[in-house]
C-alpha cells in the first residue's frame, strides 16, 4: 500500500492557560492521498481552519504527529518549518494578502525569491505562464493593490504553484468574494487540481461548493463528524 | 552576500519607498544630526589647532636643558642606603657641554624638524641713563629662523646681526627710543661694558619676547659670556605638534641626566583647557547620537506596526525569522547611510557659510579621522537601532494576520 500524502495521528490542540484551557481539536485522525480535492466544513469554531493551520505548518499541535510527505513535522524547528511550508506548501487565504509594495509578477515569484534572491529568466517564464494559467498576464506589472479583489486571488493561486508544492492549501479562499468570482476561484483550484495533480485541502463554509470536491470531511467540536467521498472518490 | 539577501534588501527598499514622506524625514532628521556633528568638530578642532598654533608654533616644542636640584633632604633608605630628596624649586641650569652630539642624534630622528642649541645669558642694555634687564640669546640665525619666523618678523632694518650687531624686541626698542643703527651699551656680569649696534628690530607677536630678547650670533654670544663650546640649551621643533610629548619622554629615557621638557608638559593648564572643551563637544555628539538612535528606532517601530500584515504573509509563505529582522536591519542601515550623506553635504555647507559669514581668524578643521569616526558611529548607530523593532517584527505570529485580514 503506498503511504498517504499526509498522515495525522491523534491530533489534540489546546489553547489557553491553565486554568482556562479549551480543547479545540479532540483526537483527530485523517490521512489524505495524492491529488484529492477535499473540502473542510464546519461551524464557525469548529476547529476546521486550527486544523488547516497545523496541516500547513504554521502552528504546533499540543500532542499527536502530522507527517506530510515523509516529513514529521514535529521533528522540525521554526526555520525548518517556515522552510518546508516555503517548499511543500502553498497557501490560498481568505484575504488575498497579496504585497501591495510589489508588482502582480514580482508577487507570483516572492515565495521563490525568498530563498533564491531575484529571478532567472527561467523563473520568470514559469510565472508567467502561471499568470497566464489564472488568466492575468496582462497584468503582469500592476501594483498588486491595483487589481480587483478576484484578480488577487487568482494571482495568490500562481503564488501558491510557483515553487511547485504537492498541496496547496485554501482557507476560505472565496469568503471575501462574489458569485461569479467565487465561481472562477473555484473553478481554477478545481481545474489546477487535475491538471497538475496537487492536493487540494480547502476550508470553507460554502456547501454547495463543497458539494464539488472528491471528499468531504466536517468537523463540529474538535472532532471528526463526517468524511466521506463524494461521486467517483479518486484513487490516484 | 547570499542570493536570498538581495531579496531582503529589494524589501528593506520597497518599504522604504513606500513611506517615503516618513523614510525622507528620518533622513532629514540623521542629516541635521550628522551634520550639528561634523559642524561641531570642524569648529572645535579648528579653533584648537589655532590656539595650538598661536602658542607653540613659533617656539620651541621641547626644551632640553641641563637642570640641576639642590638638595632639599637625606633621608634613610629600607637598606641603610642615603637618599637624597631634591627640591624642585631649587634649580640651577648648568650648560650642556656634548651639545654637538646631542643635536647630531635628534637631527637623525625623522619626526624631530628643527634642533636649535642655544646661549643664553642675561644682562642689562643702556642708553642714556635708562637700563634695561635682557635676555642674551645666542643661535645660529638661519636655524632659529625656521623655529622663529625671524626672517619675516623684521620691521625695522636688517635680519643679519653681522660683525658683532644684534637683533632686539620691539617692545624694547620702543622703550629706549632706539631704531636699527642705533649703537647700545652692552652690560654683562663680570664683564666690561662693551658697544653694539642694532641690526635690525623684529616683533615676534609675544610681548615677553619683544621686551626682552636680544639675538645675536651663537659664537658671538659664547665669546661674550666666556662659556667655550657649550650651550645653555637645546631647542626642538617637532614636525607633529601634539606628539611632542611622546618624543620628548623617549629622549628624556636616553639621556636621563638632562631635562626634556614638552610644550605640553609647560602649558599644562592650557592642555587641560582644550581637554575640556573637547569633551564638552564629545558630550554633545554623544547626545547627537542619541538622538539619531531614537528617532529611527521609533521610525521603524511604526513600520513595523504598519507592515505586520505583510510580514505576517511573509511568514506564512516561508521566509524565516532572521531574514525578516535583515530586513529592518537594512532599513535601518539605509537610513543610516543616505542620513550620514546628506548630514555631510550639511556639514560642510554650515562650515563654509560659517567660514564665510562669522569672518573668524582661525580656520575650520575637519579631521579624515573624525569623519571616518562620523561615519562608522552613524550608520551603526541607526542599524543598531533597528534591533528591537526588527526583533519584535520579526516575532509576528502569522496566524494573528490570517485570522484578522
Amino acid at each position: 500500500m503506498v503511504d498517504p500524502l499526509i498522515k495525522i495521528t491523534d491530533l489534540t490542540k489546546d489553547y489557553g492557560e491553565e486554568t482556562l484551557r479549551t480543547r479545540v481539536l479532540k483526537g483527530i485522525n485523517l490521512e489524505f492521498k495524492c491529488g484529492e480535492f477535499t473540502s473542510l466544513i464546519g461551524a464557525s469554531g469548529s476547529g476546521k481552519s486550527t486544523l488547516l493551520n497545523i496541516i500547513g505548518a504554521l502552528d504546533r499541535p499540543t500532542a499527536g504527529t502530522v507527517v506530510v510527505d515523509g516529513t514529521d513535522l514535529n521533528q522540525l524547528d521554526d526555520d525548518e518549518l517556515a522552510h518546508f511550508r516555503n517548499r511543500s506548501l502553498g497557501f490560498v487565504f481568505q484575504f488575498h494578502f497579496l504585497l501591495p509594495q510589489f508588482t502582480v509578477l514580482e508577487n507570483v515569484l516572492i515565495p521563490y525569491m525568498i530563498y533564491a534572491g531575484p529571478a532567472n529568466p527561467t523563473m520568470e517564464k514559469r510565472a508567467m505562464e502561471l499568470l497566464d494559467r489564472v488568466g492575468l498576464s496582462h497584468r503582469r506589472d500592476s501594483r498588486a493593490n491595483a487589481i480587483s479583489g478576484g484578480e488577487q486571488q487568482r494571482v495568490a493561486i500562481a503564488r501558491a504553484l510557483i515553487n511547485q508544492p504537492r498541496i496547496i492549501l485554501a482557507d476560505e479562499p472565496t469568503g471575501n468574494l462574489d458569485t461569479a468570482n467565487t465561481k472562477s476561484v473555484f473553478t481554477l483550484l478545481r481545474d489546477i487540481n487535475g491538471q497538475y495533480c496537487t492536493s487540494m485541502i480547502m476550508v470553507t463554509h460554502d456547501r454547495e461548493l463543497a458539494g464539488r470536491s472528491d471528499r468531504l470531511v466536517e468537523i463540529s467540536d474538535g472532532m471528526i463528524i463526517r468524511d466521506e467521498y463524494l461521486t467517483n472518490p479518486t484513487e490516484k | 552576500m547570499k542570493r536570498h539577501m538581495l531579496f531582503e534588501l529589494s524589501l528593506a527598499r520597497r518599504f522604504l519607498e513606500e513611506n517615503r514622506g516618513q523614510t525622507l524625514l528620518i533622513i532629514v532628521g540623521i542629516g541635521i544630526g550628522v551634520a550639528v556633528m561634523v559642524f561641531l568638530s570642524a569648529l572645535i578642532d579648528g579653533l584648537q589647532a589655532n590656539l595650538i598654533q598661536k602658542t607653540v608654533g613659533r617656539s620651541p616644542h621641547i626644551v632640553i636643558s641641563n637642570a640641576e636640584y639642590a638638595a632639599a633632604d637625606a633621608v634613610t633608605a629600607r637598606d641603610g642606603s642615603q637618599v637624597l630628596l631634591m627640591d624642585a624649586t631649587q634649580k640651577t641650569l648648568r650648560p650642556i657641554v656634548d651639545w654637538r652630539s646631542v643635536t647630531t642624534a635628534m637631527i637623525a630622528d625623522e619626526r624631530i624638524d628643527t634642533v636649535l642649541p642655544v646661549v643664553d645669558g642675561s644682562g642689562l642694555i643702556r642708553r642714556g641713563k635708562v637700563s634695561r634687564a635682557i635676555l642674551l640669546r645666542g643661535f645660529d640665525l638661519q636655524q632659529a629662523n625656521r623655529m622663529y619666523c625671524l626672517n619675516d618678523s623684521i620691521i625695522a632694518g636688517n635680519r643679519n646681526a653681522q660683525d658683532g650687531s644684534v637683533l632686539i624686541g620691539k617692545s624694547l626698542a620702543e622703550d629706549l627710543r632706539i631704531t636699527a643703527g642705533d649703537p647700545i651699551q652692552l652690560e654683562l656680569p663680570g664683564r666690561e661694558p662693551l658697544v653694539v649696534m642694532v641690526d635690525g628690530v623684529f616683533d615676534l607677536g609675544v610681548a615677553a619676547i619683544n621686551q626682552r630678547w636680544l639675538v645675536m650670533d651663537q659664537h658671538r654670544v659664547a665669546a661674550l659670556l666666556g662659556t667655550g663650546d657649550r650651550v645653555s640649551t637645546i631647542e626642538i621643533q617637532v614636525n607633529d605638534v601634539l606628539g611632542a610629548e611622546l618624543v620628548a619622554r623617549e629622549w628624556g629615557v636616553r639621556w636621563p641626566h638632562y631635562q626634556v621638557e614638552s610644550w605640553q608638559q609647560s602649558n599644562a593648564s592650557l592642555l587641560s583647557a582644550l581637554k575640556s572643551q573637547s569633551s564638552s563637544s564629545y558630550t554633545i555628539q554623544v547626545f547627537v547620537l542619541l538622538a539619531v538612535i531614537l528617532g529611527v528606532a521609533s521610525v521603524l517601530a511604526i513600520s513595523a506596526v504598519q507592515k505586520s500584515k505583510e510580514i505576517g504573509i511573509l511568514k506564512a509563505i516561508g521566509i524565516r525569522t532572521v531574514s525578516v529582522s535583515r530586513v529592518f536591519m537594512l532599513q535601518g542601515l539605509v537610513l543610516g547611510t543616505f542620513g550620514t550623506l546628506l548630514g555631510f553635504g550639511l556639514g560642510l555647507a554650515m562650515s563654509q557659510a560659517f567660514v564665510v559669514f562669522a569672518k573668524q581668524e582661525y580656520e575650520l578643521l575637519l579631521k579624515p579621522v573624525t569623519t571616518i569616526v562620523i561615519v562608522i558611529a552613524t550608520i551603526l548607530a541607526a542599524t543598531l537601532s533597528a534591533y528591537l523593532p526588527a526583533r519584535k517584527v520579526s516575532r509576528i505570529n502569522p496566524i494573528e494576520v490570517i485570522r484578522n485580514g
